[in-house]
């Protein structure tokens, strides 16, 4: 029976045990339906992080903030809901608007492929971090840089009997990169070093299962850049770049008087606006450079802007990981009910979930990853890379796990043995202790599932 | 060029000179030396990311502090003046209290990146520049509020000595919660704070920023000044001597705002200070001479005599009751102050009890490192502001149980400087790891207790002494030991780092507490110079009005008539004077009244 299988089997005996009680049953009834579901993504962090941005680049659409939380799903048209009602999507400064007036929460449908595979939700700046983390499978936490302020959230989000059994679900991103640096050409890369030195500092790793650098404010402009704003980019970048270097030293330069080239100060307003000043410099500069048609520039631009990076994040610990993150989050809410209705099945279903999470392979994985992150298993570096690697700490396709970019599947085979017989080893080895070996049987038996769907 | 108020003060140390009060004169030098050496420190203040050390930088027109994408500001930077550029780190020694090791200026950033030396406290440089000649002493801090094992003790440590704080905040988004409470604090010890808006040519919207940030002082009820700069256009200014650059960058105002409100307000507070020491000073001279001019008649004359040297009485008498008043409250302070102290570090250790009950030391000794001396420093720091807001306050009572009331009757400058240096690290114990050969020992020498425990009695069911059942109990004890020995060590080194806790909080208080002992009677010496100092003025004054009372009953009329003559003149000359130090303060000073 696969996880999935199990725990839609466990919500339906407590439905049966709770029939009786119409609030459990509407709860539970309500997490039986979030199993079908795609991901959940909530993105979260304090005010001004950039979160709605993010939300926009992630989409593909500029969305103007609403302050309240805001569901993006795919559908078939465009439609918003507000309190049960329809309202309608207004088109302000080419960005999609929706009157939510004092309402704390907007339905969006969206058809969007990248809404596919995960529903976004834009989390208020203030809520509280156990509703983000109750509402979503999975969060995205945005910070300018990390404080401690957001090591306090990111703990107080871990500590909950179910979440420590089947540990994070988090990503942590430095949004708006693009200031790093006081917005020197460069600053992109440098945020993506700051971004890896987080990934291995002791404080940050438990707590999130990677760290990424976006510009935010760059990536929403670049899937969202319109016939006009490109060919004043253009414009600017046919300038002699002497002319137009004193104009781009600050924004208020680049829309003050005596500009080199023929553009009204509105049109440069719109521009900074949506690209800030970094974004103009990094634009002008990429299309100088020879991207220069739209299609290359916003392949460059999604590229640079880390946009590309977050997506594979998305994809590697979140959509990927689905199966086992939609039963975390369904276990969770089956335990808020056991906790606060006790009944003659309780007992029966508690040691349901916690035979669930004790034996499911995929919260083992998610143990170990967390656990090996944490550096409370203790490996040889090489071996806890490749452990990382075979548990699907960078991806769960069988490829991901092998750490190469596409096998041809003959060759699939021989290189799972390969691993599987030296972890085998490693699982009975008596030279090591007792949490290695523990360590290795679950890479062991991870390598046995890559065998058999293969 | 010599400020006005040097003048005045020079002529009113001559006058103390000439009208024989040498002891006045001494402390009008005093104060003079005071005021020509001022130090104003100003502390640049803030969140990490915003800026702080590239704003010091632009200031000075110099890359004196390392700047850099990640956090790269981990210890104060002090930017002072010098004749020629000038860099030091200093560090804190097991044996000396500082060391000072000298740098190249240029390789300044990258030594504090590398971080080689340890245990660092600070670092130094100087730079000839006109802004830092008044004395201006730019501090840059580590930023508050980073997770990693930012010195942030230190910084409010320096906070402690600011005189003025500048508090750096970037215009891509607003003052935050955690800002605001920040710039609370920071007021609380030094009210004189500049808000300084940094990065303005990144953000596109920084006036609109500005705005909120001005509602959100005001409704937070903080009247601090809010000025927006960009380094980045500063410095690329100074590099291509563009003015109208310069002018957009926001520096021109900083620096006005910085010599208005700092240097020239420091400058108006020697003046206020001069002119309250003088004026003191002057109506000292005044009185004896003021009283000879009364003086007519010889009943008088007598009459006077008898009343002076009643005073001389009555001063004696009352001096003793300020000395049992200042020894009574300086042990009071001590023993409050110490216990506070011990009641911190108590505090501390049963935090450290508390989790080496289940924590084991061989994983994250250096976590815990960081959390005993981050905590350490901040428990001294605080006790230390306290033992400076006990003393101020002891300062006050005993002025009050003086027998007259002056205007500089508290005293200035008591309180020692840098007492905050950093104890000795502390000592990792010794931790023993269980080898897999010991395990394998320990396991072999309990299962041979199994083997010949079961294999005796089997052997009695006519099986041989080594059979299945024996060497399974052998496995099963060996097991067991194996257990207990791992559970008995890790036992051991929860104990001895609870140990090593302990002594490194017990090196803690003594060496603190020696310091803190110091300081405190740094300060009852200090006070007690300082009000024995007004005493025997006082006396003195007394002494010299009963003098001339003495020579006013035994003169002749003639020699009395001169010497009225002589004494209108120099009372004339002493008012002009006082008027002069009534003009440099901006507070009136009480007005003399003149009989005469």
């Amino acid at each position: 029976m696969t996880l999935a299988e199990e725990v839609r089997l466990l919500l339906e005996q407590a439905l049966a045990v709770y029939r009786d009680s119409p609030r459990a049953a509407a709860w539970l009834r309500r997490h039986r339906s979030r199993l079908d579901e795609p991901v959940r993504v909530a993105v979260a962090g304090a005010s001004r992080a950039g979160k709605s941005t993010a939300v926009s680049a992630l989409v593909g659409e500029e969305f103007v903030p609403t302050g309240a939380w805001a569901w993006y799903r795919d559908g078939t048209r465009a439609r918003a809901v507000v309190g049960g009602h329809e309202v309608p999507i207004a088109r302000r400064d080419g960005r999609a608007f929706v009157d939510v007036g004092d309402a704390e929460r907007v339905d969006v449908e969206w058809p969007a492929r990248s809404l596919r595979d995960v529903v976004l939700v834009d989390t208020p700046a203030d809520a509280p971090v156990e509703q983000v983390y109750g509402e979503a499978d999975a969060v995205l936490y945005l910070t300018r840089h990390v404080g401690s302020a957001d090591l306090r959230y990111l703990r107080a989000a871990h500590d909950h009997p179910v979440a420590r059994a089947a540990p994070v679900n988090t990503v942590l991103v430095l949004a708006r990169a693009d200031e790093v640096g006081g917005g020197r050409i460069d600053a992109l890369s440098s945020a993506r070093l700051i971004a890896r030195r987080h990934r291995r500092e002791p404080q940050v790793k438990p707590l999130c299962q990677q760290v990424v650098a976006l510009a935010g404010l760059l990536a929403a402009a670049a899937r969202t850049l319109r016939d006009d704003e490109f060919a004043a980019l253009t414009a600017l970048a046919a300038a002699a770049r002497v002319d137009l270097e004193d104009h781009l030293l600050s924004a208020d330069r680049f829309v003050g008087e005596d500009f080199p080239v023929p553009l009204p100060a509105a049109a440069r307003r719109a521009l900074v606006d949506r690209f800030g000043i970094f974004g103009v410099r990094l634009t002008t500069t990429l299309i100088r450079q020879g991207f220069g048609t739209r299609v290359q520039l916003t392949g460059q631009l999604v590229q640079r802007s880390g946009l590309a990076e977050l997506r594979e994040a998305v994809g590697a610990h979140f959509t990927e990981r689905r199966d086992a993150l939609k039963a975390r989050s369904a276990l969770l809410g089956l335990d808020v009910v056991l906790r606060n209705e006790n009944r003659p099945g309780t007992a029966a279903l508690a040691a349901g979930v916690e035979r669930v999470l004790a034996s499911a392979h995929d919260f083992r994985e998610l143990r170990l990853l967390a656990a090996l992150q944490a550096g409370r298993v203790r490996l040889p570096e090489e071996q806890a890379a490749e452990a990382t690697r075979l548990v699907g700490g960078l991806g769960t396709s069988p490829a991901a796990r092998l750490g190469v970019e596409r096998l041809p599947g003959d060759e699939l085979r021989p290189a799972v043995l390969d691993a599987l017989g030296r972890w085998r080893e490693r699982a009975a080895d008596p030279a090591s202790d007792q949490g290695a070996r523990r360590a290795a049987a679950v890479v062991v038996r991870s390598c046995e599932g890559v065998l058999a769907v293969s | 060029m010599s400020a006005p108020w040097l003048d005045v003060l020079d002529d009113t140390i001559r006058s103390c000179v000439t009208h024989n009060r040498p002891d006045l004169a001494e402390r009008l030098r005093e104060q003079r030396a005071r005021q020509l050496d001022p130090k104003l420190r100003v502390l640049v203040l803030g969140e990490p990311r915003q800026g702080k050390s590239q704003l010091v930088n632009a200031l000075v027109n110099a890359s004196v502090c390392a700047v850099g994408d990640d956090v790269t500001t981990t210890v104060p930077t002090f930017v002072q003046h010098a004749e020629t550029p000038s860099a030091a780190l200093v560090r804190t020694n097991a044996d000396t209290p500082t060391e000072r090791i000298p740098v190249p200026i240029d390789r300044l950033a990258g030594e504090l990146r590398a971080g080689r030396v340890d245990r660092l406290v600070r670092a130094e440089v100087g730079l000839p520049r006109a802004l830092l000649t008044s004395g201006l002493v730019l501090i840059d801090t580590p930023g508050v509020g980073d997770p990693r094992p930012a010195r942030t003790a230190s910084t409010f440590a320096a906070l402690l000595q600011a005189d003025a704080v500048l508090m750096v905040s970037d215009a891509t988004a607003e003052l935050t919660a955690s800002e605001l409470d920040l710039l609370k604090r920071a007021m609380a010890s030094c009210p004189n704070v500049v808000v300084v808006l940094t990065k303005i040519d990144l953000a596109t919207r920084w006036r609109h920023v500005l705005e909120r940030n001005r509602g959100r002082l005001a409704r937070a009820g903080v009247a601090a000044k809010l000025i927006p700069v960009s380094a980045a256009l500063r410095l690329r200014a100074a590099r291509t001597g563009d003015r109208a650059l310069n002018a957009e960058s926001g520096f021109p105002e900083l620096l006005a705002c910085v010599q208005r409100d700092i240097v020239a307000a420091a400058d108006v507070l020697a003046r206020r200070t001069v002119a309250v020491t003088a004026a003191s000073a002057l109506r000292q001279l005044v009185v004896p001479v003021r009283e000879e001019l009364t003086a007519h008649g010889s009943p008088v004359a007598v009459a006077r005599l008898n009343e002076a040297q009643r005073r001389v009485d009555e001063l004696r008498r009352r001096s003793a009751r300020w000395q049992a008043v200042l020894a009574d409250e300086m042990a009071d302070l001590v023993s409050d102050v110490e216990y506070d102290l011990r009641d911190r570090t108590r505090r501390i250790l049963r935090e450290v009890d508390r989790v080496f009950e289940t924590a084991d030391p061989a994983r994250g000794w250096d976590a815990f490192e960081e959390w005993l001396e981050d905590n350490l420093t901040e428990a001294a720091a605080a006790n230390f502001a306290w033992l400076l807001d006990r003393s101020r306050w002891v300062a006050e009572k005993v002025a009050r149980s003086f027998p007259v009331h002056r205007d500089d009757l508290l005293p200035e400058g008591v309180f020692p400087p840098d007492v905050l240096d950093r104890v000795a690290k502390l000592d990792k114990p010794l931790i023993e790891r269980f080898t897999v050969g010991q395990k394998l020992f320990t396991g072999l020498r309990g299962s041979y207790g199994g083997v010949l425990m079961l294999g005796l009695v089997t052997s009695l069911a006519g099986m041989p002494l080594i059979n299945a059942i024996s060497l399974g109990a052998g496995a099963l004890f060996g097991g067991k030991t194996v257990l207990d020995e791992s559970e008995q060590r890790l036992r051991r080194r929860q104990a001895a780092a609870r140990v090593a806790a302990q002594r490194h909080v017990d090196d803690f208080l003594l060496k603190f507490g020696k310091d803190f002992r110091d300081a405190a009677r740094h300060i009852q010496r200090s006070l007690r110079t300082h009000f024995s100092t007004l005493a025997d003025e006082l006396q003195e004054t007394l002494l010299e009005s009963a003098r001339s009372a003495r020579r006013a009953v035994q003169e002749d009329t003639t020699a009395r008539e001169r010497r009225t003559q002589e004494a209108k003149r120099e009372l004339d000359r002493l008012v002009r004077l006082y008027q002069r130090v009534q003009a440099l303060g901006d507070e009136r000073a009480a007005p003399l009244v003149l009989s005469a």
